[in-house]
């Protein structure tokens, strides 16, 4: 008895809490919270005090990335430091924006929560994000800071190295982190007989590829590059697929007004060549690597 | 009594105290002169009372509960400010349906697909655990001098891969054994390594329900089956096994419905795209979570029926038993 009672005293409870919900938010109308918090007036100008209500945490700029923050966008997984094409590229947006480098904050925020509805809690996320169109349906994105292109990593000495035509790329394990566009390329570009590996993290991908649970792996050039540089010394690029077109983007809350003057600091930085003498500096321009056509 | 609004106190509060007994609502000296006339049908909590003695007054009650309750659940759910958001990116249609059937040329795999293997996986390492916890079980409950190293070795063993956390035990076999070069075993497939790490883990979880199974079986028992003659052996296959494994059945397959839904976590190792990983690929590739509503209906088909057997099984084994002491 006591038990129906409660249960019913529950409902009642329930019940009317999802009411006086509906009271509250039918007059403001059920729109999801996809402005700035508690202001929908226009951003008029760029001017730093301009866009100060529309910042995440006034008087900062609040850049996010992900933990471990990879070479060579970050270095030393230290995004505060300003080294690294993507570090390097937050304070020259910070600058155009009128902050000041100690006014950078940085929040890890992890691949696959960037894009979940509800308030984020960053300005911007910068973690070599490629743009889709599907993608920009759940969040906004800036105008490209970097053009993605796809390269191919294996071991020295490995099979793939001398045989890689069309017919034989089909034939190897391949491996991707996940996530990334690179599985895509793979499925859609090389139409591989098996499965390709799908991994967390890249450090899972490079530790099969030195155990060769994997052939060869897809990843961004310069990360590509790094890796067969740096980490993995018997590593080698293969080579890299023809130009395919999609960017990186800086990822925002969707709807987010701020995106306007960044996508403006971006176009001046683009101009100047500020962008090019960053990529040269960290990314390095490489022209060796040759086209592998799959 | 109140001194003051003694004729009305035995009214109003009867709606708002539903759950007080009429003997505290209504006055304890005597029939009150006011709440006389709520004897005579306008008392609701007395019609509310025997709206629960019938059969249908309960059923009727019940299900007005149960829709208050979902509905208001439901309503506060619609009505929140980002509802509209969150179910689009949550339980959208058409996106629950590309991620089930899978596009592997726009970079994401099959759900529907990828609960197959985690299905797969899921009775071979089930087998293999039974088996294996039962030997565990089986040592560490041995008296043998002689078995001494065996025992200490399984309590360690328990002790162990029960506190590791799962995902690590997968990380180390899917990763170390590879790197060991090993013949034979450094090559074999993720999955294999995956399955053999929960069946590594699993086995110490379901060593200590078998033993407490094994510990319910009264000493008498034994007593009773050696006195008739049978051996050791012949005892606990015949009169201890059998006993044991009745009363534990509810918790094994309580082991069992968590290692189905831990099959996802083998996806680690790469290679392996059961609907858990599936539906990570499609939600990071399309910025959906549409997916993982997808991998979490296709899980719950799977567990809610092995659930039901399990509550089944209990209820039969309580009639047995009952059935058995009159």
């Amino acid at each position: 008895m006591i038990f129906r009672r409660l249960a019913v005293a529950v409902a009642v409870v329930v019940a009317g809490t999802g009411l006086g919900l509906a009271g509250m938010s039918v007059p403001s109308g059920a729109s999801p919270r996809t402005e700035g918090p508690g202001n929908t007036a226009p951003l008029r100008s760029c001017t730093y005090s301009a866009i100060q209500p529309f910042l995440y945490s006034p008087g900062h700029l609040t850049v996010a990335t992900d933990a471990p923050a990879y070479a060579p966008w970050f270095e030393h997984n230290r995004p505060s430091d300003g080294k690294g094409y993507e570090s390097a590229v937050a304070y020259a947006v910070a600058k155009r924006l009128g902050f000041k480098p100690s006014q950078v904050k940085w929040v890890v925020e992890t691949f696959n929560a960037s894009y979940a509805p509800g308030p984020k809690h960053f300005d911007f996320d910068i973690n070599e994000i490629s743009v889709t169109k599907t993608r920009a349906k759940a969040v906004t994105f800036s105008s490209g800071y970097y053009t993605d292109e796809e390269a191919l990593v294996a071991l020295k000495g490995s099979p793939i190295t001398k045989h890689h035509t069309p017919a034989a790329l089909k034939t190897y394990v391949y491996g991707a982190e996940i996530g990334t566009t690179a599985l895509q390329y793979i499925n859609s570009r090389i139409h591989p007989i098996h499965t390709p590996a799908t991994f967390t993290t890249l450090n899972d991908v490079k530790s099969a590829l030195v155990d060769h649970r994997i052939a060869a792996f897809v990843t961004d050039t310069p990360t590509a590059q790094y890796i067969a540089t740096t980490e993995i010394k018997h590593a080698t690029v293969i080579g890299q697929f023809p130009v395919s077109n999609q960017h990186y983007g800086l990822l925002f809350q969707k709807g987010d007004r701020l995106v306007k003057c960044v996508d403006k600091a971006i176009a001046v930085l683009k101009r100047t060549g500020v962008l090019h003498r960053l990529a040269k500096k960290y990314l390095r321009v490489y022209t060796s690597i040759p086209v592998i056509k799959p | 009594m109140p001194a003051e609004g003694s004729t009305s106190a035995g009214v109003t509060p009867l709606p708002s105290a539903p759950g007080l007994p009429p003997a505290i609502v209504g006055s304890p000296g005597g029939p009150d002169p006011v709440t006389g006339g709520g004897l005579l049908g306008g008392d609701p909590f007395r019609r509310r009372s025997r709206l629960f003695r019938t059969e249908r007054g309960r059923v009727v009650t019940s299900t007005v509960s149960t829709l208050a309750v979902l509905g208001g659940i439901v309503t506060a759910f619609l009505l929140a400010p980002g509802s509209r958001q969150v179910r689009s990116v949550f339980f959208n249609a058409h996106d629950m349906w590309r991620a089930f059937i899978g596009d592997p040329h726009t970079g994401f795999y099959s759900v529907g697909k990828g609960i197959l293997l985690n299905i797969e996986m899921f009775l071979v390492a089930e087998v293999l655990i039974l088996v294996l916890a039962l030997v565990i079980a089986l040592v560490r409950q041995s008296r043998s001098p002689v078995l001494f190293p065996l025992r200490m070795l399984a309590i360690a063993y328990v002790d162990f891969f029960r506190g590791v956390p799962l995902i690590l035990v997968i990380f180390a076999i899917g990763f170390g054994l590879p790197a060991l070069y090993l013949p034979v075993i450094s090559y074999q497939s993720a999955v294999v390594y995956g399955v053999g790490a929960l069946v590594i883990a699993y086995s110490a979880y379901v060593s200590e329900v078998y033993r407490a199974g094994l510990n319910s079986v009264p000493f008498s028992q034994i007593a009773s089956a050696r006195s008739l003659g049978l051996r050791p052996r012949t005892a606990l296959r015949y009169v201890v096994l059998p006993q044991a494994v009745r009363t534990i059945i509810p918790p094994l397959l309580n082991d069992f419905i968590s290692l189905q839904k831990d099959t996802a976590l083998v996806a680690v190792l790469g290679v392996v795209i059961e609907a858990n990983r599936a539906a990570q690929i499609f939600s990071s590739t399309v910025f959906n979570y549409s997916g993982f509503t997808v991998a979490a209906i296709l899980f719950l088909l799977l567990t809610i029926p092995l659930a039901r057997f399990t509550d089944h099984l209990i209820a039969r084994d309580r009639a047995r038993r009952l059935a058995g002491s009159t």
